[in-house]
């Protein structure tokens, strides 16, 4: 990863705090997901699709002994699926457990409160309801996911409104 | 909340359970010394304990209780009607005081006073009879029907009040005495269910892993001794958790009689309760999910069911009216009816209700058969009591039982006569976490389906493809024996745009499926092994899809999803009108089968033909003839880890003896309780056998039937000699691999 350590916070010390986020490659962008959140990442699998599920769903895998349902983070942004196995975050939200398909997981990254920015008002209306802001790293950004916007039943929801 | 509390918990609830069940004993045997005592030493018991824990109010009410039963066993009171409510109320009492303990540790707040002051003034006879009378005189007319009755108030006096002589008494078998506790307690032993669901999840596990081990090391003969033993072992196992998990349903039942009788207090109806098989067992999470629909059931035969006694007798039946509550195992799920001999469903009234209620057109009620209208109750919002009673009519009631039951697999089917009763018919699965499923394949997919729901296959080869379906428009059919048969294709299910034709490139093969009275066949593009599959629940997101009820782990670790053929049904729009059209023109020929014709299944041994009932055919299996073990001279098949007795009056096996190499077909059968194997050489055909009548006699031929104008015999089960007595199975086994090596 080229993603060098954030800056640590400025002056005042008090206000900004410290959190730890995984790091996510998808397509060109860096997305973090906060490490409390996830349960395993589980490299290189290939869900198994299920018919007539909501474009949304990357399919199901098999994890330790319990069927997950996946999440494709490429289907939602939009972008072409990819072909060749990818990783699993597999992520806890109140609905329960799920899996988030990437393209490959990266590092913990530790980034500081004080670089936190809401997201830009020009992002279009589906990525403003799937992204929770972006941390300014030194020479990239790395955009939040929020696993709980990210969970199945809410994303079936949101699309049934 | 300490250990201690926790156990004192655990045994009163036990010992509150005994009392229950010895109560409603005590109503028909009031003289009975030893129910008394039983129920003296369960409140005593109590009583001690909570002095102990110190736990006042509890051991206040306790006391009261057992001042009163220490009078009864002394012989200076019997237990009348006032005395045995009175016994209830206090049973209740000390119910909701342990449930606050448990819920909050301590006893809470409570006036027990009433209660109490009860319990005393019942000690002094006369008076306490006296009293009594004086309120029954008040609230004894009977509720009329058309009016709403209050709820049995939670007030002692009033609800307590036996309004008439209506004596509820459990009939049929007794509820095993509970003398054997005692030496019981000490062979057994209690666990957390926690513990138990999570034993039962890792078998579930070893279960997938075995059908992986299996497939795997099915090519390698030094490994086959190995998986095998694995494969028994894992078997037997499952097999003991299962158990272990299994209570009887009388768990439930046994809280019928009470229920029964306050409603039928409070209804102003007479009524006597029988219960049947009381021993048949059930998974703990099946019992659990079946004690509200009983329930609702019980009160909807009460309150809608059987009619008051003047109405009774008017109707020249007997005033008291009967509910049975029967419970049975039939193969792999149990059933449990409630059956009332009261009014039965009027179904005109519920024609009317349910177009009143905007549940269906009136154009299209009024071409629904009677069979068809009773289904209607399980829609929801209906409910056809004339007035909304406290006790059901809510609007909330069948299609609540209906979910509630299916929602565990099960199916509820409805039978009524007018004027004669109705009987709901519960049919539970066995077991809910493992299931023999069918793995189809389609879009390249796996897929299971659940066998329960599978009639049969049918095989049709590419060059028969395009000659074999027939088309209404745009419907597909198939001719099934004569009928027509609705034809689902899944790929065209699950891919919209998809394949809507046979292929004639590769095989095609239909499933034929029977849900809830939907039947039809779904097209599929090819067929894997049966396999025993561990069912993994689905998240919401793709529960709402519908078309699956779960998903699996297949032997070969692939995920499938299970299909359900219910709502595979429902949504290609099979419904049970479209299924009597299609077979509208063989109408005079359904009606026969519900007379004596049957289906056989025709077999070839050895050159000559049989038939084989098609309804205890449970699998068709071909093997080599290698896997045939012999214990003496008796043919045994190993079969998913249970030995079958291969029956070869046929003489398939000793013709293929020589060669190794031969496969055999075995046709697996349920006899009775048991399961044998009949060896042929090929299965021809299923057909519908025809009676043979003695000339001259006009007797029914037995034995023989008229299988595509020829006359066939019938492969007697029955005279299969059982397999020698189980405890020498173990033996056999262990020297069964030494001749097969």
């Amino acid at each position: 990863m080229n993603s060098p350590k954030a800056q640590f916070p400025p002056k005042d010390k008090a206000a900004a705090a410290l959190v730890e986020m995984c790091s996510v490659r998808l397509g060109q962008s860096l997305f973090g997901v906060p490490i409390t959140h996830i349960l395993e990442i589980v490299g290189s699998t290939r869900p198994q699709p299920v018919p007539l599920a909501p474009a949304f769903v990357g399919g199901l895998v098999h994890y330790r002994g319990d069927v997950l349902t996946t999440v494709s983070l490429r289907q939602l942004l939009g972008l072409p699926p990819q072909d060749g196995p990818q990783d699993i975050l597999v992520l806890e939200s109140s609905g329960g457990c799920f899996g988030l398909l990437v393209d490959s997981v990266g590092e913990v990254l530790t980034v500081s409160s004080a670089d936190y920015e809401a997201n830009p008002s020009i992002l279009d209306e589906r990525r403003r309801a799937l992204f929770a802001g972006a941390y300014k790293l030194k020479d990239s950004l790395l955009v939040m996911l929020d696993p709980e916007r990210l969970d199945p039943m809410h994303l079936a929801e949101a699309k049934a409104t | 909340m300490d250990e201690l509390t926790r156990e004192f918990l655990i045994e009163s609830q036990e010992g509150l359970d005994r009392m229950e069940r010895c109560m409603t004993d005590l109503e028909e045997r009031p003289q009975d010394a030893g129910l008394i005592g039983e129920i003296f030493r369960s409140v005593h018991t109590i009583k001690g304990t909570t002095g102990f824990l110190g736990f006042k109010r509890l051991e206040k009410l306790a006391h009261a209780g057992e001042n009163l039963l220490g009078l009864l066993r002394e012989g200076k009171l019997t237990a009348n009607q006032p005395i045995i409510t009175g016994l209830l109320q206090l049973l209740d009492g000390l119910r909701s005081i342990l449930k606050t303990i448990e819920a909050d540790n301590s006893e809470g707040e409570g006036a027990d006073g009433v209660l109490i002051g009860w319990l005393e003034e019942l000690q002094a006879p006369a008076h306490a009879q006296a009293t009594r009378h004086a309120r029954v005189k008040a609230d004894a007319a009977p509720a009329e029907l058309a009016t709403p009755v209050t709820a049995p108030s939670a007030q002692i006096p009033q609800s307590a009040a036996p309004a008439q002589k209506m004596p509820v008494q459990a009939e049929g078998e007794p509820v095993k005495p509970r003398a054997a506790a005692g030496s019981a307690a000490e062979s057994s032993l209690r666990v957390d269910v926690t513990l138990l669901n999570r034993m039962m999840n890792l078998v579930g596990e070893l279960v997938l892993t075995r059908n992986q081990v299996l497939q795997a090391t099915a090519a390698d003969p030094n490994l086959t001794l190995l998986s095998r033993r694995l494969d028994m072992v894992t078997a037997d196992l499952r097999e003991s958790v299962m158990k272990a998990r299994m209570q009887p349903v009388s768990n439930i039942f046994s809280k019928m009689p009470r229920i029964v009788r306050d409603l039928s207090q409070s209804l102003g109806r007479r009524v006597r309760l029988q219960v049947e098989g009381q021993d048949t067992e059930l998974d703990k999470s099946l019992l659990e999910a079946i004690k509200d629909p009983l329930t609702h059931a019980v009160r909807n035969s009460l309150d809608h069911g059987i009619e008051p006694p003047e109405v009774r007798e008017a109707a020249g039946k007997d005033p008291e009216g009967t509910l049975k509550l029967r419970a049975a195992q039939e193969g792999s799920h149990v059933i449990i009816e409630v059956s009332d001999d009261g009014a039965g469903i009027a179904v005109e009234k519920v024609r009317q209700k349910a177009i009143d209620r905007g549940l269906i057109a009136p154009e299209r009620a009024a071409q629904l058969a009677e069979r068809e209208l009773l289904q209607l109750i399980f829609l929801p919002g209906f409910s056809t009591a004339a007035a909304v009673t406290s006790v059901s009519g809510r609007g909330v009631g069948m299609d609540v039982v209906r979910t509630n039951v299916e929602k565990i697999g099960g199916k509820v089917e409805i039978d009524s006569r007018t004027g004669k009763g109705t009987t709901l018919r519960l049919r539970i699965p066995l077991t809910l976490a493992i299931i023999p499923a069918l793995i189809v394949r389609s879009v390249n997919q796996s897929f299971a389906l659940p066998q329960g729901a599978l009639s049969e296959l049918v095989h049709i080869p590419p060059e028969k493809a395009a000659a074999s379906i027939e088309w209404i428009e745009d419907a597909p059919l198939y001719r099934l024996r004569g009928k027509l048969l609705p034809l689902v294709f899944l790929e065209k299910l699950l891919m919209p745009g998809g394949q809507h034709k046979l292929t004639n490139e590769r095989d095609n093969f239909i499933a034929v499926l029977d849900a809830d009275g939907r039947r039809f066949g779904l097209v599929v593009d090819g067929l894997a092994d049966p396999e025993e599959i561990v069912v993994k629940p689905l998240s919401a997101v793709l529960k709402t899809i519908g078309l699956y009820s779960g998903a699996t782990v297949l032997g070969n670790a692939d995920l499938a999803l299970i299909l359900d053929p219910g709502a595979i049904a429902l949504k290609a729009g099979v419904n049970l009108r479209a299924e009597e059209e299609a077979s509208g023109a063989s109408e005079s020929e359904s009606d026969a089968d519900e007379g004596k014709s049957m289906d056989y299944l025709l077999v070839e041994a050895a050159g000559r033909r049989a038939a084989v009932p098609l309804a205890s055919v449970l699998r068709i299996e071909q093997v080599p003839v290698s896997r045939i073990e012999y214990i003496g001279y008796r043919p045994v098949l190993n079969f998913e880890g249970q030995l079958l007795p291969v029956e070869d009056s046929g003489g398939v096996l000793a013709a293929a003896q020589d060669n190794p190499e031969a496969r055999i077909v075995v046709v697996v059968c349920r006899e009775g309780g048991r399961h044998v194997g009949i060896a042929v050489s090929q299965v021809l055909d299923v057909a519908g056998g025809g009676e043979l009548f003695e000339a001259g006699t006009n007797l029914p031929a037995d034995g023989v039937t008229l299988l595509k104008e020829r006359v066939t015999g019938i492969v007697d089960m029955g005279a299969i000699p059982p397999l020698p007595v189980a405890e020498n199975v173990p033996g056999q086994w262990e020297q069964i691999p030494e001749t097969v090596a």
